[in-house]
Parts: C-alpha cells; structure tokens; sequence
C-alpha cells in the first residue's frame, strides 16, 4: 500500500481523527509519520529537546519522572489512541517533562510539533480542532493527576507518613 | 350521682381530684409501675410515684433559649407544669441497656441474652408533644421490617395518661407542629385539669376499666366548654411558632447555604439537644471486657450525630465539621425525617431551645434560613 | 395507648437486635498488604444451610470484646459453605481480627443490605469499575456474571490499586478473562518494572469503547474515585439510572436503627449500600452531608 495511504488509513481509525475534513486529514498526514516501537524503547527523555507530538496506535508507552533519590516513578501510561509528549504543540515548552518508554512493542503515529504549530497558525480552522483535543488531553491528565494526587487508596492512619 | 358503671370509650367524665388517687392505686394493682412527674433534688424528672401527692403541685417551669428555672408559684394544679429534660423515651428506650454478655468457658464464647423484661409502665402526665414522640420513635423502632425487642417489651406493656397543655411554656411550639396543645394521639385516659375537678377522656378498654368502679360523672358542657376555651388559649398562648409551610424542602434544597457555617459557629457540638429530645433514637453499641478477658459485656447507649465519633469509618470522619453536624440534626429533624417516616422528627417540645448551651433555637434558625434564602 | 406490634415471635430475625452467630476461621489468605480474605464457616450446621446472600451484601464481623464492623461479602454466592470476607486492617476492630488463627472464632450477623441488579444487568453489557478494597463487594457479582456468562452482554472490569503489590486477586485474573470479562487493570504509581497501566480508575474509561446505552455501570472504592467514574458514565450518556454505586458509612446495626450510617433520607444499611444513582443524585455532591 503506498504509504501516505497507510497513514490516512490508520489516522481515520483515531476517533477524533474523524471530525476532520479531508483537507485538514491531508494536512495533518504530511507531517506525520509512522513508527514502530520496541519493548524497552525508550521515545524521549526528560530534558530532551521535544519535538513530535506521538499518538499511541497500539502497545503501551510509560511515563516516567526521575525522582532523586527514589528512582524512576512511573506515573502514566498511555494506551491505544492516546496521545504523549503534547506539551510540545504549545509554543513555550521545549523539553521533554519525563520519559516516554515502550512497555511492550507498538506503533506511533509521530507529528512534528514545529509544522503542527505552523499548520494552525495558518488554518485556524485546523487550529481550533487540534488545540481543543488538546485541551481535552490536558484536562483528562490533570484530573487524572489530581486524583492520584489524593493519594485516594491510602491507608488513612499511614496517609502522612508515606 | 356517683356511679358504679363503665364510661364509655370515647366519652369524657369528671373525677373529684383526689379520686385520682384510686386510679394510681389501681393502677398499681394490677401491677404497673407508675412513672409521672415529680420535684427532686430542685429539679423537675420523671419518676416512680404513688400518689397525686407526688405530683409538683405550685410549680412551674420558666423556659427560655439556653435556660430552665424550677418556680414554686403555690398555684393549685398538678399537671400544670411543662416538662424539663427528662422524657419518657428514658423508661422505653432506655440511655444505656444491655444485650448480651459472653462468657468464655473452655475456650468458647457463650452467649447470655437478657430477655427483654421492662416493668408495665403506667406513664402518668403525657404531653400531647410527648405522646406524639412517642408516636414518632414507633416508627422508627416497630417497623415491618425490624423490631426493637427492647423497646417493644416496654412500649407493649405501657399505659397512657396524657395530658392537655393549658399553660405552655414560652418555648413551646408544639401548635406549630400539630401536637399540641390538645392531646391528638392515642392515650389510654386524657386528662384535664380545671380548678376543682380533672376531666378525663377514655381512649381504650385499657383506660375505660381503669375508671370503671371508680366514682365518676359524666361531664356537664359547662367544665368542657371550660377546658376548650383553656386549650383554645393555650395555642394561642405558645410561646414560640414555627412555619412549616416550606418544609422540608426550605432545606434539602438549600443543604450547601452558608447558612450552616454561621449557626456552626456558635453551636458547641455538644449534643445536649439530641439528649433531650424525645424523638432522637440514634444509639452505638460498646464491649466492656473483664480484666481477664473472659467475659465481655454488650450494651447499646445513646448516641448522637453531634459526636465526633459519630461518624468515622476508614478513610476519615465524614462529618469533620460542626457545622456539618448542626445541618445533619436540623435537616433529619425537619427534613429528611419526614421523607423515612412520614412525619417530622420534632414534635416543638422546646427542650433542644431550652438545654442548648448556646442558645440555639431551632425556630429562630428556620426562620432565619429563610430569610436569607429569600 | 399500648401499641400493636406485630406478634411474631421475640427470636425472629427481625427482632434479634445484635446478637451474633458464629463462625470459625477456616482459612485466611493474605491478599496485599494489610489486607487479609477470611473464610467463614457458620459453627451451627443449621445456620450454615440457610445461608444465602446476593452480590453486594455485607455481613457485620463482631470480635468480642472489640465489637463490630461491616465487611462486605467477597465470595462466590452460589458456593456458601464458606464466606469470604477481605478484611483491611484499619482501626479497633479490624486490627485485632489481623490477629486471628485459623480455628479462631468471629460473631456474625447479615447478610444486609441492597444488592447490586444482578437481575436488570441482564441482556445488558456490564462495566463493573472499582479500586483498591471496592473490588471484594463486586467480586460476587463477577462470580455471578461468570456462573451465568451467557446472560450478559460485553463484560468489563476496570480496576485500580495503589501499586502494584496493592492489588487485590491478581491471580485470578487470567480466570475472569478466559470466562470473557475484559480485565483492565489500573495502578496510581508504580516503578519502571511494571509492566501494566498506570493512572487512575477514570482513565480506564478513556481507553475501551462502550454502548453507553446498553451498559449498566457498577462501581465501588473511595467515595471520591466513584464520583469520578459517575462523571465519566454520565459523561458517555450512561443513563443514570443504570448507574449504581456502593457506599459505605460508620455502621453499628445493619438494621436501620442505629442511625450512623445516615445519608440524607437513606440509612446506607438497609437501602444501601447499593444505590441506583438517580436516586442518590441530590445529595450525592453535598459537602460533609
Ligand atoms: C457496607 C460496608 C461494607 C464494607 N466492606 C468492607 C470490606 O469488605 N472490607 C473492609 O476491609 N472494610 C469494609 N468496610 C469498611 C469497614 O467497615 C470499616 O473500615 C470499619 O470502620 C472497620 O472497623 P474498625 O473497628 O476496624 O475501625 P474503626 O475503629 O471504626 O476505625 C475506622 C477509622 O476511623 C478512625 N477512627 C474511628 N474512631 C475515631 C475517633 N473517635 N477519632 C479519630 N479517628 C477515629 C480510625 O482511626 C480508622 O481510620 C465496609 C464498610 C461498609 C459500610
Ligand atoms: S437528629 Fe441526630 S441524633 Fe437525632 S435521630 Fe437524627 S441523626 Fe440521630
Ligand atoms: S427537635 Fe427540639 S423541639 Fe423538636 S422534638 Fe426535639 S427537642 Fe423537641
Ligand atoms: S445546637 Fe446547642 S445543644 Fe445542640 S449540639 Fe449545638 S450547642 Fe449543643
Ligand atoms: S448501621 Fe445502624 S442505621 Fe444503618
């Protein structure tokens, strides 16, 4: 199959991928490429330099923070349709906040952020689309955080302690 | 003009005051234990009696928000006292009252359940407000689907003398709440007192042989016409109202309004008011272990919302505030009560008004929920 | 006025006020850190026969000389020989039952309580989100959903835990997916060497596609985790109505008497602790009520 095909194809399986006219698939489909991960493969770092936006099409990739010294606290994992490394779309961060490891083998459809920048602002049409998913991300993840922020599970007479 | 007959259920007849002394007596006999009003150590309780005698003739009670005066005035009458913290939920759900006691022997656990055996009350001045909660903690404690051994061997056996209110105190609002001042619930005897004689209504075959032998007449409509216009003023006379119109939805609707926090600054959390009240049933269970660990005594005491204790589970308290208790009390009092039961859970007998620390009053705080909410 | 009561007589279980009966610890399984499952074995056969529950029911679990407290039913409802019960040690009651032996002897009353619909979830697919000690109310009903597999529709089970040594019945996991429950399981925080999904119980809502429609949601864990995955039930156009939540409050008679377990017009106890959703609404968001 040739390849920008491919691309469209596994795009149009995204769910909200399917809001999107054919004119915006196209655009977002020129910057974005297809990639397999391996179990073990680590994407990013943190402190890395960010440049891609990736959406989980299959496996599992881990999020995780060095915290000295209690070593690598894995704090999320994103799953199919998912999408990581979003902060990168927004025009102030420019550094990967944590690693992004593949768990178990998977594929990725990786956007390049500077072009998906310039993409909405041109078409802010695409603009508006793209950066209200985003908010949805962002909201679900900070009230994802919040909640394991609570610390909900804890046992309450060790809750201070831990 | 003295009779040797039975009145009939439903008729009202008149007994010379110190007839009411054989009706004790009788009572007596046929072995209840009789439980009225009576003066002790300058207080006002509820207590066995065996005589109208007993009763706190000359006395009244001066009742205000946050406080309770005991007041000899030399009056004439017996029942013309307003009740003070004591109620008759004491003799049918008793403060502390055991269930069982285990015993180890041979390294089992043996089980001695008291059988429930609460003396045959004869309750001997029931308020119209009293008789109503009475009434109310039926509900809660004889339900269809479970019945309080406890409470049912006493409530079973009880006989009821109410009585109509002629003089309520100035923290009553028991007209507001349709309780009072006139006696509305079945009693098996409801009284009257005028000056000179105590009219009597026969409400049960229970309360019809009672008077039956005893030297009654029946009464002319001149000493009821009496005892109307007395009751008539009496309601009119209530120290205190309260609108119900609104209720309960004036709170469950507005169950998150700042209101709360206002009145949980003031309130102690002291549960005094859920102590006096005649409805309130909550209870806890407690184990007191021997020394040796070989036998361990079960018993169920009152308990209240307004405890901290009240509401812990793992994971915390889930009502850490006051003034979250205070809502608890008010909206299940005026509430959510109604919603369970039919009914509300105050009948404006005024005691929460008088015993609370703080001065609250639960019919100046309605009223004020609604001020503001307008 | 003596008052009718109803004559039956004073042993009837409606009128035994909070008097045990006992059961011997046969079997304890240690599940997670402090989190025990104790089977109970009724020690009089004839209490042991009559013995039923529904999914979702409870049993008050008495230590004399400590006293009681509510602990769900855990194990298979069409099997009663034994009941299990996964205990968390927590406070006087449960702590001292971590000190049981197996032989010991614990007072039980129950069972009480709502039961989750096992009977309307039927034709339905089924969505059954839990966390951490959430999970042993709802097992029965899993159990139940596997005894009567063809009954219902899509299975879920999104569960949550703290960590991973957190989990509760890990083992048995690999069972429920071959019996065709889709077994999606969450941790809050973990280390790089594990393996599974990490986030909230929420989350897992994001990552399965369901017939809102269609599907009951049954939930049950940390007061503030079942509000969350209410919002996200109710965010796919789950029905309210086919929403229900398992609460749980401080508990001293499991008979609607002894009024702890008050939420607003509910005694949790007896109308509870399974609640239909809608009908928990009003009073489900107030602070501290
Ligand atoms: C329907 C239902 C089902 C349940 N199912 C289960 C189950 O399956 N498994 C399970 O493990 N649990 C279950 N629970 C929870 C269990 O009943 C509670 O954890 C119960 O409180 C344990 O009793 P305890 O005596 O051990 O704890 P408690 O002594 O009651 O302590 C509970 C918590 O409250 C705190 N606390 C209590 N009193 C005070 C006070 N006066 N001041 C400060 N803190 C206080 C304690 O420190 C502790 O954190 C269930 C509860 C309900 C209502
Ligand atoms: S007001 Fe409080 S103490 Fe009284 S019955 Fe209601 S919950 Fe119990
Ligand atoms: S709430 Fe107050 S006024 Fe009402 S019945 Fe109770 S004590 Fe009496
Ligand atoms: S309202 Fe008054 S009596 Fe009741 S708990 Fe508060 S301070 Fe005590
Ligand atoms: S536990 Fe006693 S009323 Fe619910």
């Amino acid at each position: 199959m040739d390849p920008l095909d491919e691309l469209r194809l596994e795009l149009q399986k995204i769910p909200w991928f399917r809001e999107l006219q054919i004119k915006h698939l196209d655009m977002l489909a020129g910057i974005t490429q297809l990639r397999s991960v391996k179990a073990g493969e680590v994407l990013f770092r943190e402190g890395d330099r960010a440049g891609a936006i990736y959406i989980v099409l299959s496996g599992r990739i881990a999020l995780d923070m060095a915290v000295p010294p209690r070593g690598k606290i894995r704090f999320h994992t994103a799953e199919m349709w998912e999408v990581i490394g979003w902060s990168s779309a927004t025009p102030v961060v420019y550094q990967r906040t944590a690693s992004a490891t593949a768990v178990v083998d998977g594929r990725l459809a990786m956007i390049d952020s500077a072009k998906l920048r310039e993409l909405c602002d041109q078409d802010h049409d695409l603009g508006y689309l793209v950066m209200r998913r985003l908010a949805n991300i962002v909201a679900s993840r900070l009230m994802s955080s919040r909640l394991q922020l609570l610390d909900m599970f804890a046992d309450p007479e060790t809750k201070n302690a831990k | 003009m003295q009779s040797d007959r039975s009145p009939e259920i439903g008729s009202t007849v008149a007994i010379q005051k110190n007839v009411f002394n054989s009706l004790l007596s009788k009572l007596k006999e046929q072995g209840y234990e009789i439980v009225g009003p009576h003066v002790e150590n300058e207080t006002l309780v509820y207590a066995p009696i065996a005589k109208l005698e007993d009763l706190p003739r000359g006395f009244v009670t001066e009742q205000e928000a946050g406080s309770f005066r005991l007041v000899y005035t030399g009056h004439t009458r017996y029942f013309d006292i307003i009740p003070g913290a004591q109620s008759w939920k004491q003799y049918l759900f008793p403060s502390r009252a055991e269930l069982f006691t285990l015993r180890k022997a041979d390294g089992t656990w043996n089980m001695e359940t008291p059988r429930p055996t609460a003396p045959a009350y004869a309750f001997i001045g029931v308020r119209g407000c009293e008789l109503a909660a009475i009434q109310i903690q039926d509900n809660a404690f004889l339900r269809g689907d479970f019945t309080d051994p406890i409470y049912r061997a006493a409530r079973e056996k009880a006989f009821i003398l109410a009585v109509n209110c002629l003089h309520p105190a100035s923290t009553c609002f028991c007209a507001s709440m349709g309780t009072g001042p006139r006696v509305e619930g079945d009693a098996d005897l409801t009284l009257t007192e005028l000056e000179d004689v105590f009219l009597l209504n026969v409400g049960s075959e229970l309360g019809r042989n009672i008077l039956s032998g005893l030297p009654f007449e029946s009464a002319s409509a001149f000493v009821l016409n009496a005892a109307n216009r007395g009751l008539e003023r009496a309601a009119q006379q209530m120290g205190r109202s309260m609108d119900t119109s609104d209720l309960p939805d004036l709170i469950l609707n507005n169950l998150d309004h700042v209101h709360w926090r206002e009145i949980g600054e003031r309130c102690l959390s002291c549960a005094n008011c859920t102590q006096v009240c005649p409805t309130c049933f909550c209870w806890d269970a407690t184990d007191t272990l021997s020394l040796d660990g070989n036998q361990t005594r079960r018993e169920r005491v009152w308990d209240s919302c307004f405890n901290p204790g009240y509401s812990y589970q793992a994971g915390g308290n889930t009502r850490p505030t006051i003034h979250s208790r205070y809502r608890q009390w008010m909206s299940h009092k005026l509430g959510t009560w109604k919603v369970q039961y039919g009914t509300f859970g105050c009948t404006g007998c005024g005691r929460c008004i008088t015993w609370c620390p703080a001065a609250i009053d639960i019919t100046v705080e309605i009223a004020n929920l609604r001020k503001e909410i307008r | 006025m003596a008052t009718h009561v109803h004559s039956h007589s004073p042993a009837s279980p409606t009128e035994r006020l909070l008097e045990p009966v006992w059961a011997e610890v046969t079997a304890i399984t240690p599940e997670a850190e402090g989190i025990s499952t104790y089977w109970l074995k009724f020690s009089d056969p004839a209490v042991a026969a009559a013995y039923t529950f529904q999914p979702g029911q409870f049993n008050m679990i008495y230590l004399p000389g400590y006293g009681e407290a509510a602990i769900s039913i855990c194990s298979d409802p069409e099997s009663t020989s034994v009941i299990g019960h996964s205990i968390r040690f927590v406070g006087n009651v449960t702590r001292a039952i971590s000190r049981l032996k197996v032989g010991d002897v614990v007072g039980v009353r129950g069972p009480f309580g709502s039961a989750w619909p096992m009977k309307e979830m039927e034709g339905h697919d089924v969505i059954i989100a839990c966390g951490g000690i959430g999970l042993p109310p709802l097992r029965p009903a899993i159990y139940h959903i596997m005894n009567h597999r063809e009954k219902f529709g899509k299975v879920f089970l999104l569960y949550g835990a703290r960590t991973p040594k957190d989990m509760l019945y890990p083992t048995e996991f690999e069972e429920w997916e071959r019996a065709g429950i889709q077994v999606q399981v969450t941790v809050d925080r973990a280390d790089e060497d594990w393996q599974g999904q990490v986030g909230v119980v929420p989350m897992l809502f994001y990552r399965f596609r369901m017939d809102a429609p269609n599907s009951v949601v049954l939930t049950c864990g940390p007061e503030i985790m079942i509000r969350f995955v209410v919002y996200e039930g109710l965010a796919r156009r789950v029905p309210a109505d086919q929403i229900y939540v398992s609460l749980e409050r401080n508990m001293k008679c499991g008979q609607g008497s002894c009024g702890h377990c008050q939420l607003g017009p509910y005694f949790i106890c007896k109308d509870g602790p399974v609640f239909r959703f809608d009908t928990l609404q009003p009073y489900f968001n107030v602070e501290e009520f």
